[in-house]
């Protein structure tokens, strides 16, 4: 605020002395008009209801009036300006980025090999137990971007499989890949196998909320969720039926309602929280994600990337491993 | 003596009259310039870093938190300046009372001294329009500030230019239970039958109680939802076997009196949004979260989950001005004019 530096300490002072310095007017004579210095008043003209019944008014309109025109123009080709500005200063960003993050990709490839990617995973101090990812459908799914979104998840599968991270959720707004479980979890295998070769593939089990599940006859490998919009708000609302035609019939009270009770059925229908949420989109947008599901998840996004990376991938995990929770303390 | 005082001739200077002169004016003219453009309807702060704040600069934690008060009023200020509709602040979490008894209760007194002086001010908050809500658990606020939060809520009721949600103790999760708690509570009020239009089966079911007073409660029953999903109809059957026990006490309930419910299908996540604490307010168009930490914790998941703006700035709230706010806003401003014209194109 533009508080003078004198008024600031005033303030302060008054503060300090636990409120008994400055009674209420003294406190809005800090706020009104001051004859002395340069029309140092903090607030607002009053509102134009108060003022109509003054005359002062209509006196001063037409000065006003051309006044205010000039200074509208002169905001408006200052807003230009700063735009342009910006426009130009964003762009040279997403440039500069594209071109690093190449590099980077480039000199840092994983080449497809496990061992690399536990090598880079090594030093870090905890690791994600359950990552989430968000991916979006490109150009409403026409063309192959049905493929390139399963080529997307494959990768991002036996990142997780590589570097031994146990649960990993998949969003996807529009929930396509629901309709093709089988098809998903095929070509995943398929990535794996190829990266882990044939003996040591891990299994992987594929979720869905609406869908059926997908189990290899081994536990101990890579669990991963698809999830889509209706898992978010329409999640909650489906709970909501349930539980209001329950209480309907008697079975329970409304009171017997709880946030466990809630948490319990939304993480065992949807999923639990995830630990580490990864956003490939040039800003943070969390396109309809499980509202329940991200409390304290941390979200890693870089600004102006472009698509998916195992630089990013690999930024987040070593973000995550700095992150201190305190959960309130 | 703390490192806040150091640099004396810096201040010195930025304190000097024209300088503080130049900078007001150079304030006046950046909002009057973004005012131009787009401007957001609804932003959510969630004031972190006071502590680290006061840490860093080696003051008291209270300090810290008197500074973010600072901070809270220059933000305000701006975002009334600018025309924001409805601030959002996170002020207290339902976690918070977990921290140092010392640093709750010296919240809790910066509480109570605020609202009792805005209290006194109610002629000048009339003349900023600006309406007041606290939004979270009312039962969790210390009795000796729950008047004066009361007050400052009544006194404020009638504006409606602005308006400044304190979320106060506030968790998100609690705040979506209770608005599903408030959806069933909706849904499970026997509906007016004076509301409802004439029903054929209704009619019957008087005729059949005038023939005879023992009426099968269990068509009254299938009537409450009769198109329920199918994981319901097993339990449905499980509910009638158990039911058509005539010991059992809900059978017994049932043929007293046959409730009528609104039908459970109809709940849409419109009908959540209306329960949530921020039912009237426009979606929440710009998140922004202090002191470099990338999470939500806990803050308005329902509000944010789509077409909201989240922005993780590197500053601790104390520090935060206008200087940290215009880029939020240009380039969200910036990302407006994208989507708009991704969108036109489409539309031709």
């Amino acid at each position: 605020m533009s508080f003078s530096a004198r008024d600031t300490q005033l303030y302060r002072d008054d503060e300090k002395s636990g409120h008994r310095k400055l009674g209420p007017e003294q406190r809005e004579d800090l706020v009104k008009l001051k004859a002395d210095v340069v029309c140092q008043n903090y607030l607002p003209a009053p509102s134009s209801r108060q003022r109509s019944n003054s005359r002062v008014k209509k006196r001063d309109s037409s000065r006003l009036g051309i006044r205010k025109f000039l200074k509208a123009q002169f905001y408006a080709l200052l807003y230009l300006i700063i735009h342009a500005i910006f426009s130009l200063y964003i762009r040279i960003r997403i440039a500069y980025h594209a071109v690093s993050n190449r590099l980077v990709a480039i000199l840092k490839h994983h080449y497809n090999s496990p061992e690399y990617i536990a090598r880079d995973v090594a030093a870090l101090k905890k690791l994600p137990r359950h990552l989430s990812i968000i991916l979006t459908l490109e150009n409403g799914g026409k063309g192959d971007a049905l493929e390139k979104l399963v080529n997307e998840v494959s990768e991002v599968a036996a990142w997780c499989a590589a570097a031994g991270i146990p649960t990993l959720s998949v969003y996807e707004k529009t929930g396509v890949l629901k309709r093709y479980m089988t098809q998903t979890h095929r070509s995943v295998c398929n990535r794996l196998k190829t990266w882990f070769g044939k003996h040591q593939v891990p299994p992987l089990a594929l979720f869905a909320r609406g869908a059926s599940t997908i189990r290899p006859h081994s536990r101990q490998g890579l669990d991963l969720i698809l999830v889509s919009e209706d898992d978010g708000r329409e999640a909650m609302v489906d709970l909501t039926r349930v539980l209001t035609e329950m209480v309907q019939k008697d079975k329970i009270t409304a009171q017997d309602i709880t946030m466990d009770v809630i948490d319990n059925e939304l993480s065992e229908a949807v999923m639990r929280e995830p630990d580490l949420l990864i956003s490939f989109e040039p800003y943070v947008d969390l396109q309809g994600y499980p509202p329940w599901a991200i409390r304290l998840t941390e979200i890693h996004c870089a600004p102006d990337n472009q698509g998916v990376g195992y630089q990013l991938f690999l930024q987040a995990l070593r973000k995550y491993a700095q992150a201190t929770f305190k959960l309130g303390k | 003596m703390s490192d806040l005082y150091l640099s004396h001739v810096r201040n010195w200077f930025w304190k000097s009259p024209p300088a503080e002169w130049l900078m007001r004016g150079a304030r006046e003219m950046l909002i009057g310039t973004l005012k131009q453009g787009p401007i957001p309807k609804h932003v959510a702060f969630e004031m972190d870093g006071n502590r680290r704040f006061a840490r860093n600069h080696k003051i008291e934690t209270i300090e810290g938190h008197h500074l973010g008060f600072e901070a809270l009023a220059r933000v305000l200020e701006i975002c009334y300046k600018c025309g924001v509709k409805v601030v959002t602040v996170y002020a207290f979490s339902i976690e918070n009372f977990n921290r140092p008894r010392g640093e709750v209760k010296g919240l809790m007194a910066m509480a109570k001294v605020k609202l009792e002086q805005l209290v006194q001010h109610g002629e000048l908050l009339d003349r900023y329009g600006a309406c007041i809500r606290v939004l979270g658990e009312r039962d969790l606020i210390p009795d000796d500030v729950l008047p004066f939060v009361d007050r400052a809520v009544e006194m404020t009721k009638h504006n409606k230019d602005a308006v400044l949600n304190i979320c106060f103790p506030y968790t998100s999760r609690a705040e979506m239970t209770s608005a599903i708690k408030a959806t069933i509570d909706e849904f499970t009020s026997p509906s007016r039958p004076s509301k409802a239009p004439f029903s054929q089966t209704r009619i019957t079911q008087k005729i059949r109680s005038n023939h005879s007073k023992r009426t099968e409660p269990l068509d009254a029953i299938r009537e409450a939802s009769p198109d329920a999903g199918a994981k319901s109809e097993a339990d449905d059957s499980m509910s009638s076997t158990t039911a058509l026990d005539p010991e059992s006490p809900i059978f017994q309930s049932t043929t007293i009196k046959p409730r009528r419910f609104p039908n459970a299908e109809n709940i849409t996540a419109d009908t959540i949004n209306s329960h949530t604490y921020t039912a009237e307010c426009p979606p929440l168009d710009i998140f922004i979260r202090t002191s470099n930490v990338t999470r939500l914790s806990d803050f308005m998941l329902w509000q944010c989950h789509e077409n909201t703006h989240i922005f993780f700035l590197k500053c601790f709230w104390p520090e935060f001005d206008l200087w940290h706010f215009v880029p939020v806003l240009l380039e969200w401003q910036w990302r407006q004019k994208k989507l708009l014209e991704k969108e036109s194109p489409r539309k031709q």
